[in-house]
This record gives structure tokens, C-alpha cells and sequence, in this order.
């Protein structure tokens, strides 16, 4: 799968006798955990100025983590991080900043009711005689700018941004700053072609100016152009840390992954499906958007993949009635085969009446009851369709059964949800689907933040569920996780469908270059 | 959690301290009470302060379906004065049942509207409920201007004053909505989407639970229980008055608070809220039997509010 | 750059244009020029309060412990002699009961109208234990600052001047106001701005109560004497007069000038029913349909506190 030969990039941007810098930051034997979760254990790294150093890794590994130690967002439970020699104690990302440490957080944080020149300065906005100095404001924020090269006008509203446009502020926030070092955590998500090379042009200058820049990414090909040092973590420990030019991309996916893919994935169907669960003739979730057209059959289990931010979130929320479409021509086919009345529009109890439901990405924001013990959040699907003022079913038998069923490991089912691991959440979230008894499921992101034997566990489940006459609409950002999980997965880009591709037969190259509209011929790197 | 060969003891002590403020709160009164004031504990004075009990008990009933759906019914002092008003103000010529009728009908209304704007417009509840309660007082206290409230009706008067068995039908009605109240959030479907809806909203709406239509049923239903509250309030004083019920409404919240019920989660059941009911006017009598007024009650009131609310988000 | 954020709309400015000019056509003896002073010294304490009020509503929260506060504060200057002492009291408790509502929401994580309805009903006992019943006597140096004119310009209009002009350099040009419209908007992103959340919600809290402290003073020395009930109304009178003036209880979006057409439509309000008589005892009800009509016309995501 992973297999394609991979040319070392040129080694002009790494000069060999880049060893000579003295090492910047060092991270010592750090831990942090959230909850029963171990986020980070016992990592140790070093980074030199003039130093472009790439931190990389799976979901979950624990970059954004170790990014936020750094960056005065969390503090450290072990484990101690040095700057320059001297031991820092990071409480506040104000800590952060005034100790030399800039950071461009994966999460925007534009102030829409604030200007562009105000956003630019806050924290550490100018002032002349106690009072806030206007026209400092605004040529600060002239100077940045055009220093960067962006072209915004100050004035205008953070609301007014795209989120292109609010990534540059923030980058140029971040560059703005007297730091030494530089953060930034997977900034070329929203940027097109470019606004990247804009981000590179700026990157090189902060190295030649002897700063350390930290830049976390999985995008293999923005690793090998742009960074000389790589460090890999893995499931919250330390890896490797290797200068550029001594790792191919084949070693850099092999530190990152470290296992045999193939043994993950439970077998494809062998039967072939049944009927259509859901038709989609059309489907216009946004107003003036563009429409989608697929079909989802019993027995199979179809990936929803493409670059982020293409439309298949909006497609999928449509379909569970959580986001009512423009415009659809939809059909539904329940067990028997006989058609029902499917109308997303109408909201998602009607949705999931029908028998259908919606397993969200944010599991803890839009899933789970946190405080709810796991029998709760499981028993609770059988809510499903009651009304109120009917009496409960009981709840002791369905749940210990679907609690085997799942491989729940918990202490005791009494335990409030709040306190599981990843894998043992999402299993749960999808417990509470299989207890209301619904027979086709939407997945946003099936293994968001689980660790691995918890992945597999979860990839049986869904094809389990599929076995029995289910379908699966599961939506994933993970490339090897759709071509390994599905029967057919489709590429969406701009809203639309545009391939259908048996997943016997795909590589993610091919997928891709589906997916990118003004790709290359032959697509470099595993991209996010 | 607890590893299950741990003490009995020590799980009997978990499960004691995780008990509401409201059961350790009364006991520590009640012990105080026989060593200061032991008369209050006597036969005579304890069914009386039960049955004065009895109308924060009930309105902490309909505080505790609201607040686990993460809203807050602050209208029953304006419903409490419009019902009294209702019944004694004689404006209509009906019979008291008609009247009684009326007011039923009043609760209905006031909860709809309560419950529509809270859930359509998305109004504040505390605000929505604080501005119908002001609209209600107004409206009543201007009326009495013209015709004053005069004498409660004879029915109302009895049930205040009788007892079955020594206990006073006050009480007795407080138990029999109680009891339902209970059995409904245990085992009604209603009562379990309740937990739902207060755990996480978003996922409740997500999983297809009728997410608006319990905050909405949750504030008719406490709109009636007020309703309910000045039937009997107006029994107990006999007639009329501009100012019955006006601290019904903050009592019920530091009620509810106090017997485990917070914001979105209800541990205490509803055995918690109405041990706290007791317990709170039990501590008002206390208090005033010590010599304290209603500046000291007032304050008191106040940090036992703060001190409860501190305390759950802590937990949390 | 300020109108970004200012809130007001047509229907804002409009309101209490409208109400003026209804009043002036309908009402008898509504422009005679000492019902316009009356309207002026009347409002001026809701206006304090309100700014007050605005404030905090900009980093997301509400006081309703400000009626309370000034019920407090007036009783405290009715029973002092000296008047520098009672200001003095009165000023250190509203700092006080600022950082106490402040600390409790910030740090705590208690919510807002739970805070201050406990620091309201605990303050209300206070205030009846400095003052059980309305009377004492606010000395005459204070009174004099209240009533009458200075320079030609009517003393109550001079107070409100004096705080709306120094809310509004607080909001538009110190770093406070450009944190509390941040804090407001996204307390999280201001946070990893660098601004320091807790310290501006603390700040928001006590700039809330202080004013409400001055709106205190300034009523009981209007009146003369103290009244431990006098400001009870003037809790939800304040939000819905910022309701009104297009402040988002939300938080981020607010003005110093629609809170002033927030209660400037009041006070026209409640001028109007004296002067068309129609029962006082009816104010309550109106504002109490004004608070839900502005309160229902803003758009939040939350269902239910």
C-alpha cells in the first residue's frame, strides 16, 4: 500500500555543518495526562536555532500535546523544558510569549468583533501615556503586514476573514513578535497554493535569522521541503529525532506507524450488497452549494474521503437531519425493502426514527454524557423512537450484553463515561446505536483520538454490523483507514462526488489525485 | 472505582459523603436544635413545621425538573400572588371551584409561554421568568388598587388546617405529588431523556431525543406545581395578600441546589430537594427562634446559595 | 473602527426617538421644560447603573446584585454624618462585592446569575441591617451635588455626562476595554492571546459595582434620606435598558451610546404613564414586557439559563 519509491528530496536546503547551532530548547523526560488518558510519557527532544524542526507523528501521538506545553496552554505533570540553559516555568501562554516562545495554534483564534490591526497587537497592544495609542495600532499592524507581504486591509473586521485569511493573521501574529522561537501547529490546512508559498518564504527567513521553528505536520511532502530535522513520537512517547537527509519517506512512515498495517483491518465483504439503505439522488446541503449523489447498500461499508474541509461533513450532517438541507432527492429503503418516508429536513428525531443514526466526530462535545455512568450512555439509545411519556425499558440485560459484545474495558459499567479512554468512548457511542437498533450508521471520523488495538476492535464492530444487514456511511480523513475499512470509498471535492472507487482496488495515491484538483501527475507523500 | 473486597465501612462512608449537603445539613441541625431549642423537635411544634414545609417542597419539585434541563423557574412568586389574587379578589363572580379552575388554567398559560419563549427564542430563562413574574405582580398589585383581595375560600382554609392521622393534609398533598414526581423521573421515558438533555444537550438533540420538548414540559409543569404552591399558601393565611410566596421562588433554587440538584445533572433523586425543603425550614424556624430577623435570614439565604453553587462546580 | 462592535441598529436609535416623539404629540405638558429636567433626573441613576450593567454583560455575564448594592450604598450615606466616610464605606463595599461576584464567576466557574442573585439577597439583609426602615438623613454637602445647576448645566446631567464619558474612554482607549470586548467575544482565543481572562472578568465586576455604588449615592442624596428597598427594580431595569441599547447579553458587542438610548427609553416610558396617568404600579409590568421583547429579540445558541 505504502509502497511507492520515494526520491530524497534535494539536500541544497540543509547545509551539512548545521550541527554547529546550539541546541535552543530541550524538552527533558516530559508527562502530561488528561484524565485516565497518558497524552505524553517520559518524551525528550532537543531543538537547535536555525532550525526548521518538524514534529510528526499519527492522530493521537501526542503532538498537539507537547506543542501546548511549550506554548503555556497546559503545564507539564513531569518532566522539565529548558530554553537556552535556563529551566522555564510555562504557566500562561502570556508566560509563553514574554519568554520568547510564539505560537500559531491549529485553532484559529481570530476575535471577530475585534479589527485585523487589533487582533495583530492584543496581548500586547501599544500605549502612550496609560492610555491605548491608536495610531501605533494601526502602523504596527501596516508594518507586519506588508513586512509578511499579506495584503489586508487593517481595519476590516476579524469576522470579515475567510479562514484563509485568518491563518495569515494569526501566522502574522506569530511572526511579529520578538520570539526565538516558533510555533506552529499544522498551518497549511487552509491555505491554498499561495498562501503556502508565502508561509515557506517566511519560514526560511526566521531560520536564516537563527530562530527554531516547530512545525507540526503529516504532510510528508511539506516535511521533506521545508524541514532539516524530524522527530517522530508515537502513542505519546518519543520516537526518533533524525536530521532531513537521513531518512527516506518509507523510514519516516515506517517510525510513525511501526506496525503491520494489513492485521488492523477485518476482512471486505465477500458476499455482495443488498439493497439500497439510502438513495441519494441528490443532496444540496448548503444553499447555492454544489449537490452530492451516492448511494449506500446494505452489507457494505462506503468511505467518505477527500481533502478536509471538501464538503463531506456537510453531506453527512444533511443526511442525519442534524444540518436540514437546501435542496434533496433522497430515498430510504428500510429492512424489508419497502420504502419510507425519509425527509432530512424534517430534523433528527424523524431521522432517527427511521433508523438511522449519526456517530459525531467530537465524541466528547456532541456524543457522550460525560457525567453519565457508561450503562446510561448506552441504555439511553433505546430511548429511540418512545415519545415521553412512555414507561423505560429495562435496562440491565441489553446493557451487559452490548457490553461484551463491544469489549468494553472499564472497571465496572458504573463508571462514569467521562473517565474511558478514546477507544473505550467511541465503543460506547456506537453501543448506544446498536442498543436503539438502528441498521444504518454515519460515522464521522471512526477512530478519531483511539489508540490501536481500540481501532481494530472498532473496524470488527462496523463490519460486524454490516454483516447483519447494516449499512455504513463512515467519513474519515485517514487514508490507509478507508482503503483497509471499506467496500467503496468515494472522493468528494467541492461538494461533489467525483470517484467511486472499490477499495480492493485503490491506493492513496490514486485517491489522491482524485482529490486534489490541480495536483501533479504523480502525487508525492501521504497527505493528512 | 472502588475495588469491590474494600471495607463495607468504607464504602458506606463513599456513598454517605456522596450523599447531597441537604441530609448532613439537617442532621447537624437537628442535633443543634435538641441542644438549643428542643422544644422545636417536640410533637406539636414538628408537624407544624412540615406542613410549612410543604409548599417549598412542592415548588422545589417543579425547580428540580426545570433546572436538570439546565434552566431555572424563577415565576412562581408572580404566579403564587396572581392565584391569590384570583381567588379572593372576588372579581369574577364564580364559585371557588371555578376559580380554583381558573387559576389551573393561569399556570397553564404562564408555563406555555414561559416554556415557548425559553425554547424558541432562546431567551434566557432566568430573565424570561424574572420578567413574566414582574408582569404578573404588576398587573395584580395595580388591580388591588381598585379592588383589594379579601378572604380565601372555605375549602382552601380547611385543607390548611386539617390533619389525617396527625399528619396536616399539606403535607400529605406535598407526598402525593412527591411520590409520582419520583416514580416519573425513575422510570418514565420522560425521566431518563431528562438526564439526557442535562448531561449534554447537543448530543441528546444528536441522538434523536426530544431535547426541546423536555425543557418545555419541565416548565409547564412547574408552572402548575406553582399554581399548586398558592393553593396552599392562601389557605395558610386566609385571605389574599399582594406578598404571598415572594421568597417561594430563590427558596426553591437553594432548596434544590442543596438536595443535589444542579444545573444539567440530578444526583440527589427527589428524596435530596425535599429533605432539603424540610431542612431549610426547619433552619428558618431555628434561626428565628434564635433571635434572628429577616436581615439575618437574608443573608443567610444568600450564602447558602453561593456556598451550594461553589460547591457542585468544584465537583464538576 | 468602534462601530465594529457597538451593537447599535436602526431599531436602537429609533426606539427612544419614537417614544419622544409620541410623548410630544400625545401627552400633555411632556415638553414643559421642567418634565424634561424631571425626565433627566430620573434616568440618571438608571443610566449609571446600566453602564455599569453594560459592562459586565460585555464579558458574557450579568449583575443582578447591582439593586442591592445601591439600596446598600444610599443607606450607607443616610446614616453616616460624614459624608466622606460614607462614600469612603460605600465605595470599599462595592469593590468588594465586585471581586467577591467576579472571583465566583472566573475562578469558580459559578454561573453569573446564580453569583449575583446570592450576593444580591445576601447584600439586600445587610442593607436592612443598616437601615431597617427608609429615613436617616443624607447630609446636605452631598445633597448639594445633586440638585440644582452648575454652570447653567442641571447637576444630573453633569453626573451623567461625567460617568458615560468615563466608561466610554475606558471602553474605546485603554487596553481593559479591548480585553473586555475579546473576553466577551471568545474568552478562550483571548486567553491564548495573552490576555489575562480572569483578572478582566474580576475587572468587569467591580467597574459594575462601583457604579452601581455612585448610582447609590447619587439617589439617596436625590431623595435625602435612605431607603434599604430603593434599588430593587433597578436590577432588571438595568438589563433591560442595555438590552435595549443593542448590548448582546452574549457578550462582545456593546456601546456606551445605546445604553444611553436603552434607558432613555425607559425613563420616556415610565415619564409617559405619569403623565398620561396610568397606575405606577404598572411600570413593573411594562418593563417587565420590554425586558422580554429585548431579550427574545437577541439571538443565542443555548437553550434554557
Amino acid at each position: 500500500m505504502l509502497q511507492a519509491a520515494r526520491t530524497m528530496p534535494d539536500t541544497l536546503a540543509h547545509p551539512a555543518a548545521a550541527d554547529a547551532r546550539p541546541d535552543l530548547i530541550v524538552v527533558q523526560g516530559v508527562s502530561k495526562r488528561f484524565g485516565s488518558t497518558a497524552a505524553l510519557q517520559d518524551v525528550s527532544l532537543r531543538g537547535r536555532a536555525g532550525s526548521i524542526h518538524a514534529i510528526t507523528g499519527e492522530n493521537g501521538a501526542g503532538k498537539s500535546t507537547l506543542m501546548k506545553l511549550l506554548a503555556g496552554v497546559h503545564q507539564p505533570d513531569a518532566g522539565e523544558i529548558r530554553m537556552a540553559g535556563q529551566r522555564l516555568q510555562l504557566r500562561s501562554p502570556a508566560a509563553a510569549r514574554a519568554a520568547g516562545i510564539s505560537t500559531v495554534f491549529q485553532e484559529l483564534t481570530v476575535l471577530p468583533n475585534l479589527t485585523v490591526a487589533e487582533n495583530l497587537v492584543l496581548g500586547r497592544e501599544p500605549r502612550r501615556a496609560g492610555l491605548l495609542d491608536h495610531a501605533a495600532i494601526h502602523a504596527e499592524a501596516q508594518a507586519v503586514l506588508s513586512r509578511i507581504g499579506i495584503t489586508l486591509d487593517p481595519q476590516r473586521s476579524g469576522a470579515s476573514l475567510t479562514v484563509g485569511e485568518q491563518q495569515l493573521v494569526e501566522i502574522a501574529k506569530g511572526v511579529s513578535t520578538d520570539a526565538q522561537v516558533f510555533i506552529f501547529d499544522e498551518p497549511t490546512a487552509p491555505l491554498n497554493r499561495a498562501e503556502v508559498d508565502k508561509l515557506e518564504q517566511l519560514l526560511h527567513a526566521l531560520k536564516a535569522q537563527d530562530k527554531l521553528v516547530f512545525y507540526i505536520s503529516h504532510r510528508l511532502d511539506e516535511i521533506f521541503r521545508l524541514c532539516d530535522t524530524v522527530s517522530v513520537l508515537k502513542d505519546g512517547r518519543w520516537v526518533a529525532t533524525e536530521p532531513i537527509g537521513a531518512l527516506t519517506s518509507e523510514r519516516l512512515i515506517t517510525l510513525m506507524v511501526g506496525r503491520e498495517l494489513q492485521a488492523l483491518f477485518p476482512p471486505r465483504a465477500s458476499t455482495p450488497p443488498g439493497v439500497a439503505a439510502l438513495d441519494v439522488r441528490s443532496l444540496t446541503p448548503l444553499a447555492g452549494g454544489a449537490s452530492a449523489r451516492l448511494q449506500l447498500r446494505r452489507g457494505e461499508i462506503v468511505g467518505l474521503g477527500g481533502l478536509e474541509g471538501q464538503g463531506q461533513r456537510e453531506i453527512v450532517r444533511a443526511l442525519a437531519g442534524a444540518l436540514p438541507p437546501a435542496a434533496c432527492d433522497v430515498q430510504r429503503l428500510g429492512r424489508d425493502g419497502q420504502p419510507q418516508a425519509y425527509d432530512p429536513r424534517q430534523g433528527v428525531a424523524h431521522v432517527v426514527a427511521l433508523g438511522i443514526g449519526l456517530v459525531p466526530e467530537d465524541r466528547k462535545l456532541e456524543g457522550l454524557y460525560l457525567d453519565l455512568p457508561i450503562a446510561d450512555n448506552i441504555w439511553l439509545g433505546l430511548l429511540r423512537g418512545l415519545g415521553l411519556v412512555r414507561r423505560a425499558p429495562r435496562q440491565r440485560a441489553v446493557v451487559t450484553d452490548l457490553a461484551k459484545q463491544l469489549q468494553l474495558r472499564a472497571g465496572s459499567l458504573t463508571q462514569d463515561v467521562g473517565d474511558l479512554s478514546g477507544g473505550n468512548q467511541q465503543k460506547v457511542m456506537i453501543g448506544r446505536w446498536l442498543a436503539a437498533g438502528v441498521d444504518t450508521l454515519l460515522v464521522e471520523q471512526p477512530t478519531r483520538g483511539v489508540d490501536v488495538g481500540a481501532k481494530a476492535e472498532i473496524y470488527g464492530l462496523l463490519r460486524a454490523f454490516v454483516a447483519e444487514g447494516g449499512a455504513v456511511l463512515a467519513l474519515s480523513s485517514d487514508l490507509p483507514e478507508l482503503i483497509g475499512l471499506c467496500d467503496r470509498i468515494l472522493v468528494v471535492r467541492g461538494g461533489r462526488v467525483v470517484g467511486d472507487v472499490p477499495a480492493a482496488e485503490a491506493t492513496e495515491e490514486g485517491l489522491l489525485a482524485l482529490a486534489l484538483v490541480d495536483a501533479p501527475a504523480s502525487a508525492p507523500g501521504v497527505p493528512a | 472505582m472502588q475495588p469491590a473486597n474494600a471495607p463495607v465501612w468504607r464504602r458506606l462512608l463513599r456513598a454517605a459523603l456522596a450523599l447531597p449537603p441537604a441530609y448532613a445539613g439537617l442532621l447537624v441541625l437537628l442535633l443543634l436544635a435538641a441542644a438549643l431549642r428542643p422544644q422545636l423537635l417536640s410533637a406539636m411544634l414538628l408537624p407544624l413545621i412540615a406542613r410549612q414545609a410543604a409548599p417549598l417542597g412542592l415548588a422545589v419539585i417543579g425547580q428540580s425538573l426545570v433546572m436538570r434541563a439546565r434552566s431555572i423557574d424563577l415565576s412562581s412568586g408572580g404566579v403564587i400572588v396572581a392565584v391569590s389574587y384570583l381567588l379572593t379578589s372576588g372579581y369574577f363572580e364564580v364559585s371557588d371551584a371555578t376559580a380554583m379552575g381558573l387559576c389551573v388554567a393561569l399556570g397553564l398559560v404562564v408555563g406555555v409561554v414561559n416554556g415557548v419563549l425559553i425554547v424558541q427564542t432562546r431567551a434566557s430563562s432566568m430573565i424570561v421568568t424574572l420578567a413574566v413574574s414582574m408582569i404578573l405582580t404588576g398587573i395584580v398589585v395595580a388591580l388591588s388598587q381598585f379592588r383589594a383581595p379579601g378572604d380565601a375560600p372555605e375549602f382552601l382554609r380547611e385543607l390548611a388546617r386539617l390533619r389525617v392521622g396527625g399528619v396536616p393534609l399539606p403535607v400529605l398533598v406535598w407526598l402525593g405529588a412527591l411520590v409520582p414526581a419520583a416514580l416519573l423521573l425513575r422510570y418514565s421515558a420522560y425521566g431518563r431523556s431528562l438526564d439526557a438533555v442535562g448531561s449534554n444537550p447537543q448530543a441528546a438533540a444528536l441522538s434523536g431525543l426530544p431535547h426541546l420538548r423536555v425543557v418545555f414540559a419541565g416548565h409547564v409543569a412547574s408552572a402548575l406545581v406553582s399554581v399548586l404552591c398558592g393553593f396552599i399558601l392562601v389557605g395558610f393565611v386566609g385571605k389574599g395578600s399582594i406578598t404571598l410566596g415572594q421568597d417561594l421562588a430563590l427558596n426553591s433554587l437553594a432548596a434544590a441546589i442543596l438536595g443535589g440538584v444542579n444545573f444539567g445533572s440530578g444526583r440527589g433523586g427527589m428524596a435530596g430537594p425535599a429533605v432539603a425543603a424540610f431542612m431549610l425550614t426547619f433552619l428558618f424556624n431555628f434561626l428565628t427562634s434564635l433571635g434572628l430577623g429577616e436581615p439575618g435570614r437574608l443573608m443567610l439565604q444568600g450564602a447558602i446559595i453561593a456556598a451550594a453553587a461553589l460547591v457542585y462546580s468544584r465537583r464538576r | 473602527m468602534t462601530a465594529l462592535r457597538s451593537g447599535i441598529r436602526r431599531t436602537t436609535l429609533a426606539l427612544p426617538v419614537v417614544l419622544f416623539a409620541l410623548l410630544a404629540l400625545a401627552a400633555p405638558g411632556f415638553l414643559a421644560p421642567q418634565n424634561l429636567a424631571n425626565i433627566i433626573g430620573q434616568i440618571t441613576a438608571l443610566l449609571i447603573v446600566s453602564l455599569g450593567q453594560m459592562l459586565v454583560a460585555l464579558v458574557a455575564g450579568i449583575d443582578l446584585s447591582v439593586g442591592s448594592v445601591m439600596s446598600l450604598a444610599g443607606s450607607l450615606v443616610a446614616t453616616q454624618a460624614d459624608p466622606l466616610l460614607g462614600i469612603g464605606l460605600a465605595l470599599l463595599l462595592g469593590l468588594l462585592v465586585g471581586v467577591v461576584n467576579g472571583l465566583g464567576v472566573a475562578v469558580a466557574g459559578i454561573h453569573p446569575l446564580i453569583m449575583t442573585l446570592a450576593t444580591a439577597t445576601f447584600l439586600q439583609g445587610l442593607a436592612y441591617l443598616v437601615l431597617p426602615i427608609p429615613g436617616g438623613e443624607v447630609p446636605a454637602s452631598l445633597r448639594s451635588l445633586v440638585n440644582g445647576t452648575l454652570w447653567g448645566v442641571p447637576q444630573p446631567l453633569l453626573w451623567c455626562a461625567l460617568c458615560a464619558g468615563a466608561v466610554a474612554l475606558l471602553l474605546h482607549h485603554t487596553r481593559l476595554g479591548l480585553h473586555l470586548f475579546a473576553v466577551g467575544a471568545q474568552a478562550r482565543s483571548a486567553q491564548l492571546n495573552g490576555v489575562p481572562v480572569v483578572a478582566v472578568t474580576v475587572s468587569a465586576y467591580v467597574a459594575c459595582s462601583l457604579l452601581a455604588v455612585v448610582a447609590g449615592i447619587y439617589l439617596a442624596a436625590r431623595v435625602a434620606s435612605g431607603d434599604p428597598t430603593m434599588g430593587a427594580s433597578f436590577g432588571l431595569e438595568s438589563v433591560t435598558a442595555v438590552a435595549l441599547g443593542g448590548v448582546q447579553l452574549t457578550g462582545g458587542v456593546g456601546s456606551v451610546l445605546g445604553v444611553v438610548t436603552g434607558a432613555l427609553s425607559l425613563g420616556l416610558m415610565t415619564n409617559g404613564i405619569n403623565l398620561f396617568g396610568i397606575s405606577p404600579f404598572l411600570r413593573g409590568a411594562l418593563t417587565g414586557v420590554l425586558l422580554l421583547a429585548a431579550v427574545c429579540a437577541q439571538r443565542r445558541k443555548v437553550v434554557g439559563l
